[in-house]
């Protein structure tokens, strides 16, 4: 991919900004709480914006288009559930984690239940969100090497490690006004590219026209149900279902217990503030999404136009040509290209028919293109089939790669610049947030918490900081060893974390909810609930957003069955 | 272990009266959202 001088001139710039506004925003008072709450003198735009940031990685700008582009704009509904959670979250954790003036949520859990309950919830958190963040810097890494030939190690520092520069030394206030700025910048370039992927459409085809295409590829599927012939599928992973409820599940343990969202929300002026900024949150996500989304649709217009690569990931694509699987490889790659052109034949003559108004060659058209596209579909399966067996150990899944790849072969100098920069952008917002929670776990759940010595606030401060670096370079350990062990960690640590989330939410909504329950019960029940979670997992039952659904629901079923046997045990014990 | 209470006084709810006003916007916008994007996918497709 051609990365011109202007585009490198676009990118250092915006990323040096962001540093210099990271540093001038970030100075604060030196000690826990202007360090980890920025003194909790946010107002609720930054606190919505830092929300927002923490929660779209790089991945959502690199997965989300491709997502469309690959399997259409149902990946929406996976947001249903966030602004129900929203409400909820403003409703029964805000008051709570307010007015105890909590730096962490686990905190809470020490109050309610006893120690190792706040330490083994903290603990569960600090695992999978420290091995998520080396995953989330990895990813968009990834990309780059495979998309611009870039060093996977000198990306990964740049990823994960430049923005330590700002988040180290200013802590959450960095992190919070630079992710307002990161935000800003990132929808502005996203608004761009929409722009100009619709200005790239052939003359004569207009936006209304490019959604009608992707509508008749069946694209522009927002709403499904999850029905078959058979019934619900439990393994369907995006539909009205179960973004509504495994979404609502997932959402409310993001936002209610994972401590880079509740160490965003906390940073708030008032708890009125931190409620608007989860509420608003609520309102402008799954529009924005929708937006990201409909981006691959019309991606994937363009392509009916001009010729699409049958398989996105460049380095790959060129690793497989060097095997004796390439004769296989270009076949299968000949034979789509011609499936592709009479798919533009029927695409013209849609446009043709739609301008024309002409209903019944409409309709004859779609059924034409709905079995094009999935011939095309089936054809590029193939295709990764023979990556799989030409370079094991790869992953063949290129959807985060189209949007990257358009980019690269259709936009402007400059433009790119900007599109990379916002990659990085989105990473550091993540990651800094991350790290930042990570630090404020390590430092006021563990160090401070079990230390017999008693520190003084600048003492405190500066292990705060020792913390943020350290977590920083577990990360990017942690990236480099994914890279090395290929896609087994990746998967791995993605599905470590739907493990967890359940459970965890399951402790909070029993400390809220069941006052009579105590720490012995809720402690063995999230124990017993892990052991049920990944029996569950391990039998392939239903797709992974359920998980979270069952893992809450375990732990307040067992908690209240072992309260109720405790008392059963101890007399047993008496006697 | 000794958490701070925060004690502060009842802050006015912006635009609206009351906070509950606020939920129902939210979970109200959210059905809206879902009600177009049905019709978005009907017309569409």
């Amino acid at each position: 991919m051609n990365f011109s001088g202007l585009d490198w001139m676009v990118l250092v710039t915006t990323l040096v900004c962001i540093i210099l506004y990271g540093i001038y925003k970030g100075r604060s008072s030196r000690n826990l709480e202007g360090y980890f709450l920025g003194n909790r003198q946010m107002p609720w735009w930054v606190v919505l914006l830092s929300i927002m940031g923490t929660q779209a990685s790089a991945v959502t700008f690199l997965t989300a288009p491709g997502q469309a582009y690959t399997d259409g704009m149902r990946f929406v509904q996976y947001y249903f559930g966030l602004p129900m959670a929203m409400v909820i979250v403003a409703i029964a954790f805000v008051p709570v984690f307010r007015r105890l003036k909590i730096f962490t949520a686990y905190e809470y859990l020490e109050q309610r239940f006893d120690i190792k309950t706040r330490l083994l919830t903290s603990f569960l958190f600090m695992l999978s969100r420290g091995l998520s963040t080396g995953i989330s810097i990895l990813a968009p890494s990834l990309v780059l090497h495979s998309m611009m030939g870039w060093d996977i190690t000198i990306t990964n520092l740049v990823m994960g490690g430049v923005l330590m520069i700002y988040t180290a030394s200013g802590g959450a206030k960095a992190v919070g006004y630079t992710q307002q700025l990161q935000f800003i910048i990132i929808y502005v370039a996203m608004f761009v590219a929409a722009w100009w992927a619709v200005k790239m459409l052939p003359e004569g085809v207009s936006f209304t026209d490019a959604l009608h295409i992707g509508g008749k590829s069946g694209k522009l599927n927002v709403i499904t149900t999850g029905m078959t012939e058979n019934g619900f599928d439990w393994k369907d992973r995006f539909n009205i279902w179960s973004g509504i409820i495994g979404g609502l599940f997932l959402a409310l343990s993001y936002f209610g217990t994972d401590q880079s969202q509740v160490g965003r929300y906390l940073t708030a002026r008032t708890e009125g503030e931190s409620k608007l900024g989860l509420l608003m949150n609520g309102l402008v996500k799954v529009p924005l999404q929708f937006f990201i989304l409909l981006i691959g649709v019309l991606v994937f217009s363009f392509y009916q136009f001009y010729k699409a690569p049958a398989f996105f990931n460049l380095a790959l694509e060129k690793r497989v040509q060097q095997t004796e699987y390439a004769p296989e490889y270009n076949n299968a790659v000949a034979k789509y290209e011609v499936l592709q052109e009479e798919k533009k034949q029927s695409t013209i003559a849609l446009t043709k028919a739609l301008h024309n108004d002409d209903e019944q060659a409409i309709d004859a058209l779609r059924d034409k293109i709905q079995l094009q596209e999935k011939t095309a579909h089936d054809s590029r399966g193939q295709i990764q089939k023979i990556v799989e067996k030409a370079v094991p150990g790869a992953d063949s899944n290129d959807t985060n790669y189209v949007f990257v790849r358009f980019v690269g072969d259709f936009f402007p100098d400059g433009l790119v610049g900007l599109i990379i920069a916002i990659i990085f952008l989105a990473a550091w917002g993540s990651v800094a947030a991350a790290l930042n929670s990570l630090a404020s776990c390590t430092m006021v759940d563990f160090h401070k918490r079990l230390s017999k010595k008693e520190l003084t606030p600048e003492k405190e401060f500066r292990w705060s900081r020792y913390y943020t670096l350290l977590w920083g370079v577990f990360c990017i350990i942690v990236a480099q060893f994914a890279y090395s062990l290929g896609n087994s960690l990746i998967e791995a640590v993605n599905i470590l974390g739907s493990w967890f989330y359940g459970a965890i939410l399951g402790i909070f909504l029993v400390a809220f909810y069941l006052k009579h329950v105590k720490g012995h019960a809720v402690f063995y029940a999230a124990l017993l609930t892990e052991v049920i979670v990944i029996s569950i997992y391990k039998m392939d039952m239903f797709s992974w957003l359920w998980l979270n659904v069952v893992g809450a629901v375990s732990v307040v079923v067992l908690s209240l069955l072992i309260q109720a046997m405790l008392p059963l045990f101890a007399k047993k014990a008496q006697n | 272990m000794q958490i701070q209470q925060d004690n502060q006084a009842d802050e006015k709810v912006p635009v609206f009266s009351k906070w509950k006003y606020w939920y129902w916007l939210v979970i109200g916008f959210l059905g809206l959202l879902i009600l177009l994007f049905y019709f978005f996918t009907k017309r569409f497709s």
